[in-house]
């Protein structure tokens, strides 16, 4: 029933809209009623999005190409996943994707947010609201997945074939759970901003929110890059290309809030700045959502094809971002600063922390906009590209990562440097050893591989000296350190698996960079070619037909040192012929953390084929890395300190502070 | 129908989750103080966890209690808890507003956006739904989807190629009659076809290509009248308008008495005999070509249109009648007639009317704008 989808979609702008005015209006006149308003109209809310979205996928599964959005991005041959992912594989449908997932999580703070302040649920749902209202109104204004076509053409056009990949699936979803997940710390702020206040909750629930966030949108932009690796068969792992720049600008933005949000829950400082930096996130991921299915300067380009469309996200854009930032202007002299701290801190090394990582997100943001800048105001093209980007953001990252260990060693308000140094001395005594190792057995003749490699042992050991140190490693009796190690709070081991896990996801870029070997070349069946140490035999070309391609399937044989064939290969061309694309399919082969990539080029009139191939050492550890990072996240998560529960008016105020505790 | 319903029921589920709190029973909300505190109660709760378990030293924790406890008493406690209020005319005001807004809102937006009265059309309901109720294009790319997966199989190719002259896909009728020929072998009917295929799709004019076709349709089967009909068109394009006229006479002579061609052929006769007038060509070639004189002719004819008007006058609902006045006038080039026959045919059945765009299309096609 796909206009009942259609009418659940208008149904839920109206109460958006209620969700806005509503509690808003309430909380301002302290009336509780209408203050109530907001959690049963979110929940409602979210109930018709999903109904709505439910619809849209069901029509995109079934082919009804009366849908003009199924018919533009769909054919009745797909297989049913890439049927279902492609709901979701264009502008309209990802727009949908969107705010199931913003009426979501505004839906979580509607049911979990019982032990929040009225007057602040209140006020953080009616911002909820009011991004939600503008979007449904954007979806329906200029971008609805429900026009119809009547009669229903026969076939459809068809997927984008780069898009038919299980990639699809899990890649946006993500991305989307990352960028919209900072619209409520982004709620949370303008919330805080309209009331003037910050309460002591508003921290507590700020972090959980900043981890689910951050969580979802490395595993986004690590599934991102995966998917970009082996589909679209260069071999390269980072582009620095401006849709990639656009998820890494609020993931940069979104670590630093990550690191200010914990010194303002413990220190109650930094509290204007981390309001701050959750306004600049979740603007980042707003640009960012916008630059990846529209492109921002590409709709204003196009004023004179489709002007709404472009206006429309600029007035978003410019509601959004300058709405909160002039509120933050009036406001921020109103809240009350927080605690004081030496600056040789933990406070202290955040600081380092937030200041690094403001300027690579800046430094990010001029290499994405400027050259787009450029090209939408003098038509020329200039190429900023990875030259810009290794020279500016590389050194700017390299001092960030050589003091990740010591941040999480030092104490609060008032830490010791020569102590935590002291502490280090092992991680970098192993760094060291990987240096040398390095350079002596490995590649003596790059300085920077053999320094690489030791900045990622020193991150490793590092975090494992955070568990070691808190655990009393070497000054309790090793049954007793094991006790304290499984009573450490989580968030510690959350901390310490984040920076592990950066700490592989450099060794896996240094590895890659430093040690990877590729050859291009020309092959007929039969011939083979080595490379670092792999022997690979060309099989021949074998046409096949998929269900809504063609291709020609290339098999590789790798062979072991007996010259037997240990295990085989293939990579393809691929022809879609309603698009009229052609696809590469590369060919991987994981060897320990290493990875053989092939990849298939065209064939030349003589039957040889150009092939590529890349040996590429550590490589999954990138990706790896990401996902040890997510885990760190989720064990963060799962710290009762996140847990807070309402107040309970049972129990006498006064009765709560232990009296002993009183100085 | 059952459309209506969901939404109706939607529409009440909405405006309920708007109008149950306003309405609900107040619950005082605690104060953000309460709130405050117990963040505070937890922290401490948590500091003396970490104390216990060594991760800070005994002088830190103190001064961490000591902070926490200062925040503590820094709180407001004086501050109000959110009225309770009770149902107050502006809660009603709001309440009103509010709950109105959804349904206004929602069926507003949706009438201007929303196709209420289509249905949902999945690829397996377009499919299996009976021939009869589908489109010709629905038919004609199932016969494609078919046709592609056995493209051997002539009969279908048989099938599609008249469907596709009726269409004007006049090349893909082409190819459709080449492929039947191919597989199922020379008919008359397939030659015929093939040849008017070709001829139009080159806008009407009888090529060689076409001719060769229709000769070829004319020696199955001599008393094939589209084969003759067009072959004696080729002539008339060629310039040799008695010879076509001959023809043309001949098949109204041969011609059983229903032929569908009868029209077509009387049509092509006066088309040609007023082209013949129009070039001036001397009366007696037409005349040899025709056994009425020129001035007979001309009479008969005016006498039959002026008959159809009378009986259009007479029973002006008949769409196809003021139609075939129209073009009669034309024929005749009375374009001022013609444009007032037009007029009237347009006023009988209403300028918004689907007769009246059928008209205007018919008259554009014959070269005729309607009068401003």
């Amino acid at each position: 029933m796909v206009e009942a989808g259609h009418f659940a979609l208008v149904l839920a702008f109206a109460l958006a809209l209620v969700q806005t005015l509503v509690p808003l209006v309430g909380a301002r006149t302290g009336n509780s009623r209408m203050m109530a308003v907001g959690g049963p109209v979110a929940v409602t809310g979210f109930a018709l999005t999903v109904l709505s979205f439910a619809t849209l996928a069901t029509a995109y599964a079934s082919s009804d190409f009366s849908v003009a959005n199924v018919w533009e991005n769909s054919h009745s041959l797909q297989p049913l996943i890439y049927k279902i992912t492609g709901t979701w594989g264009n502008h309209e449908g990802s727009m949908l994707l969107w705010v199931l997932i913003l009426t979501f999580f505004g839906a979580l703070v509607a049911v979990f947010g019982g032990n929040l302040p009225a007057t602040l649920r209140a006020n953080v749902l009616a911002v909820q609201g009011a991004i939600g209202a503008t979007f449904f109104l954007f979806i329906l204004t200029t971008s609805n997945p429900f026009i119809r076509m009547n009669p229903a053409p026969i076939e459809g056009r068809d997927l984008n074939p780069i898009l038919q990949d299980l990639g699809l699936a899990i890649h946006p979803p993500l991305l989307y759970l990352g960028y919209v997940g900072f619209s409520i710390c982004f709620s949370f702020s303008v919330a805080a901003l309209i009331e003037g206040r910050i309460d002591a909750s508003w921290a507590r629930w700020v972090r959980p929110w900043t981890l689910v966030a951050w969580m979802f949108l490395t595993g986004g932009i690590a599934m991102g890059s995966y998917w970009a690796y082996y589909e679209l068969g260069w071999g390269g792992f980072w582009f620095w290309d401006p849709v990639e720049n656009a998820s890494f600008m609020p993931w940069l933005a979104g670590t630093a809030l990550l690191h200010s949000a914990i010194v303002m829950e413990k220190r109650s400082a930094l509290k204007i700045w981390t309001l701050l930096l959750a306004i600049l996130t979740f603007s980042l991921s707003l640009l960012g959502t916008f630059l990846v299915r529209s492109g921002v300067l590409t709709s204003v380009h196009a004023f004179a094809t489709d002007p709404t469309r472009g206006v429309f996200i600029l007035c978003m854009l410019t509601l959004f971002i300058g709405g909160s930032l002039a509120l933050f202007a009036l406001r921020a002299s109103r809240l009350t600063a927080g605690g004081l701290f030496h600056p040789i801190s933990r406070e202290g090394a955040l600081i380092l922390n937030n200041l690094f990582l403001t300027t690579a997100t800046a430094t990010v943001l001029i290499g994405t906009l400027y050259p787009l800048a450029v090209e939408a105001l003098t038509a020329d093209k200039i190429s900023v590209g990875a030259p810009f980007f290794n020279l500016t953001f590389g050194p700017l990252m390299v001092p960030l990562l050589v003091v990740v260990p010591f941040g999480p060693l030092l104490a609060w308000k008032r830490g010791d440097l020569f102590a935590v140094a002291q502490r280090l001395m092992a991680a970098f005594a192993a760094a060291l050893l990987a240096v040398l190792v390095t350079a002596l057995f490995i590649d003596g003749t790059s300085a920077f591989a053999a320094l690489g490699v030791g900045l990622a042992f020193w991150l490793i050991c590092g975090a494992l000296t955070d568990l070691a140190v808190k655990s009393g490693f070497g000054t309790v009796a090793p049954d007793v350190m094991l006790r304290r190690l499984v009573g450490l709070p989580r968030s510690v081991f959350g901390t310490a698996l984040a920076h592990f896990g950066l700490g592989l996801t450099t060794l896996g870029i240094v590895g890659t960079l430093c040690f990877g070997t590729e050859k291009i070349l020309s092959m007929r069946a039969g011939e083979t070619v080595e490379l670092s140490g792999q022997t690979l035999r060309f099989e021949g070309l074998y046409p096949s037909q998929g269900p809504n391609y063609s291709e020609d399937r290339g098999r590789f044989a790798l062979l072991g040192a007996d010259g037997s064939t240990t295990s085989e290969i293939t990579s393809a061309k691929r022809f879609y012929p309603v698009r009229q694309m052609t696809t590469t399919e590369s060919g991987i082969k994981t060897i320990g953390f290493s990875q053989l990539y092939l990849s298939l080029g065209d064939q030349a009139t003589d039957g040889s084929v150009v092939v590529r191939v890349w040996w590429k050492p550590l490589v999954t550890l990138i990706w790896g890395g990401g996902l040890v990072m997510m885990a760190g996240a989720a064990m963060s998560l799962m710290d009762r300190r996140l847990r807070v529960g309402a107040p309970s008016r049972r129990r006498k105020p006064t009765g709560a502070v232990p009296s002993a505790s009183l100085p | 129908m059952l459309f209506w319903v969901i939404a109706a029921i939607l529409t009440l589920g909405a405006s309920l989750a708007v109008l149950l709190p306003l309405a609900g029973g107040s619950k005082g909300a605690s104060a953000a103080g309460d709130h405050d505190l117990e963040v505070y109660r937890d922290q401490l709760s948590e500091l003396d966890r970490d104390a216990a378990r060594g991760l800070i030293q005994p002088a830190e924790a103190e001064e961490a209690r000591a902070e926490i406890a200062r925040r503590i008493l820094r709180l407001d406690n004086a501050e109000p808890a959110a009225k309770a209020a009770g149902p107050s005319t502006t809660t009603r005001l709001v309440a009103t507003a509010a709950v109105l807004a959804v349904p206004l809102i929602s069926w507003g937006f949706y009438g201007e956006l929303g196709s209420p009265d289509l249905p949902s059309q999945p690829l397996s309901a377009r499919l299996a739904k009976n021939p009869a109720d589908s489109s010709v294009d629905e038919l004609v790319a199932r016969a494609e989807a078919h046709l592609a997966a056995n493209p051997s199989d002539g009969r279908g190719w048989d099938v599609l190629a008249p469907i596709y002259l009726r269409l004007q896909r006049f090349s893909d009728a082409v190819a459709a009659y080449r492929n039947a020929i191919r597989l199922d072998g020379d008919s008359a009917a397939r030659q015929a076809g093939l040849g008017e295929a070709i001829a139009n799709a080159a806008g009407g004019i009888v090529s060689a290509e076409a001719q060769d076709a229709f000769e070829a349709a004319l020696k199955l089967d001599p008393a094939n009248p589209k084969a003759s009909f067009y072959l004696a068109m080729g002539l008339a394009q060629e310039g040799r308008v008695p010879e076509a006229t001959a023809a043309w006479q001949k098949m109204l002579s041969t011609l059983p008495q229903d032929s569908p061609w009868r029209g077509a052929v009387e049509q092509a006769l006066s088309e040609s005999a007023n082209k013949a007038v129009a070039a001036g060509q001397p009366a007696n070639e037409v005349d040899a070509a025709s056994s009425m004189s020129p001035q007979d002719r001309q009479a008969m004819i005016e006498a039959m249109v002026a008959s159809l008007d009378e009986k259009l006058r007479q029973d002006p609902r008949n769409a196809e009648g003021w139609m075939q006045l129209v073009r009669s006038y034309v024929v005749l080039g009375k374009a001022d007639q013609a444009r007032d026959a037009l007029g009237r045919g347009i006023a009988v059945f209403g300028p918004d009317s689907e007769e009246a765009r059928k008209f205007t299309a018919f008259a554009a096609s014959l070269g005729l704008t309607a009068t401003e």
